[in-house]
């Protein structure tokens, strides 16, 4: 593996922000609103959604044909 | 069905005309909102896809995060080009308006702070890896000698690799401390997992910027030059992008 790809889970154009760091900031970051709002990230583990969602993938993709 | 208002960023003097046509999550149109000085960027979305228990669900499912991701950030990056922008994290979904609104006053003076914060500044991203196989590929081909030129080579190997870590760990703090100074503000990121990032070695720095606009390219060169200066760590750095690391909240 290059190290020009070695931090992206896919091909993306240049400049795009690869899948794995803008879901570093967008789940890890950003303004958090309290109060009653109707979705509370809170109540879910967020380090485990990524990695089940991202893992599935990734190994599914290892496992195919090329 | 009912419909929810999903919140992509809070930004100032963005007026509800530059942005009419443009579209967001689910092609429905991106819409403002302006309350006090601020203008916050929304869209409805249906809560059959976006309510609690559908979230849980959807979360798992790569594409559809992916593809929220990607919209979520396509309209922060709309609002970033325009001016400072602080982006909402993801799948933030008030009920209506009103609590949009309600929202807003809550945390207004630190939406203020943290747009004030990042006006006419950008975020690098810099990460360093250090190899690790090196070492243990010396015991393995030491390891044939017999039991103790085996011992030997295996304590050797164990230093060694003790103190390639200590090695790497110092380039990453080096890294982070000389970039620093060139940022207004920076932040550790934990390091990510290689089955998500796909990175060979160990990730010693995933390391978030905050640097003003006019020091970019300064900042670009800076990190070339210690990538030359340390041949050994291998360095990656991405932006500029929206602020998203420094956006968040101070607690009240």
């Amino acid at each position: 593996m290059s190290v020009h790809n070695a931090d992206v889970v896919e091909a993306r154009p240049a400049g795009e922000i690869a899948l794995v760091d803008l879901l570093d900031r967008l789940l890890g970051a950003g303004v958090v609103l309290a109060g009653d709002v109707v979705i509370s990230l809170a109540g879910i583990d967020l380090v485990q959604v990524r990695l089940h969602a991202l893992i599935m993938t990734v190994r599914a993709g290892m496992d195919e044909p090329r | 069905m009912s419909e929810g208002r999903y919140l992509y960023a809070v930004t100032r003097d963005l007026s509800p005309d530059a942005v009419a046509g443009t579209r967001a999550l689910g092609g429905s149109p991106l819409e403002v909102i302006e309350h006090r000085g601020l203008s916050v960027l929304v869209s409805t979305v249906d809560l059959d896809e976006f309510g609690e228990d559908a979230l849980r669900r959807n979360l798992e499912d790569l594409a559809w995060l992916e593809a929220t991701a990607r919209g979520h950030d396509d309209v922060v990056r709309f609002a970033a080009e325009r001016g400072a922008t602080a982006p909402m994290r993801l799948v933030t979904i008030c009920l209506d308006d009103a609590g949009v609104l309600a929202r807003l006053d809550d945390s207004y003076d630190q939406i203020v702070q943290a747009l004030a914060r990042v006006e006419g500044r950008t975020e690098w991203s810099v990460k360093a890896f250090a190899p690790t196989a090196a070492a243990e590929e010396r015991a393995t081909a030491v390891g044939a000698g017999g039991g103790a030129a085996y011992l030997r080579a295996r304590k050797a190997a164990v230093e060694g690799r003790r103190a390639q870590d200590e090695a790497a760990m110092a380039t990453a703090e080096e890294l982070h401390d000389v970039l620093s100074r060139l940022a207004v503000a920076s932040r550790r990121l934990p390091p990510q997992d290689p089955r998500l990032s796909g990175h060979e070695g160990r990730m010693t720095l995933n390391a978030a910027y905050l640097v003003d606009e006019a020091d970019g390219d300064a900042f670009a060169r800076e990190v070339e030059r210690l990538a030359r200066e340390h041949p050994d760590a291998r360095v990656s750095a991405g932006g500029p992008w929206p602020p998203y690391s420094f956006a968040t909240l101070e607690d009240a």
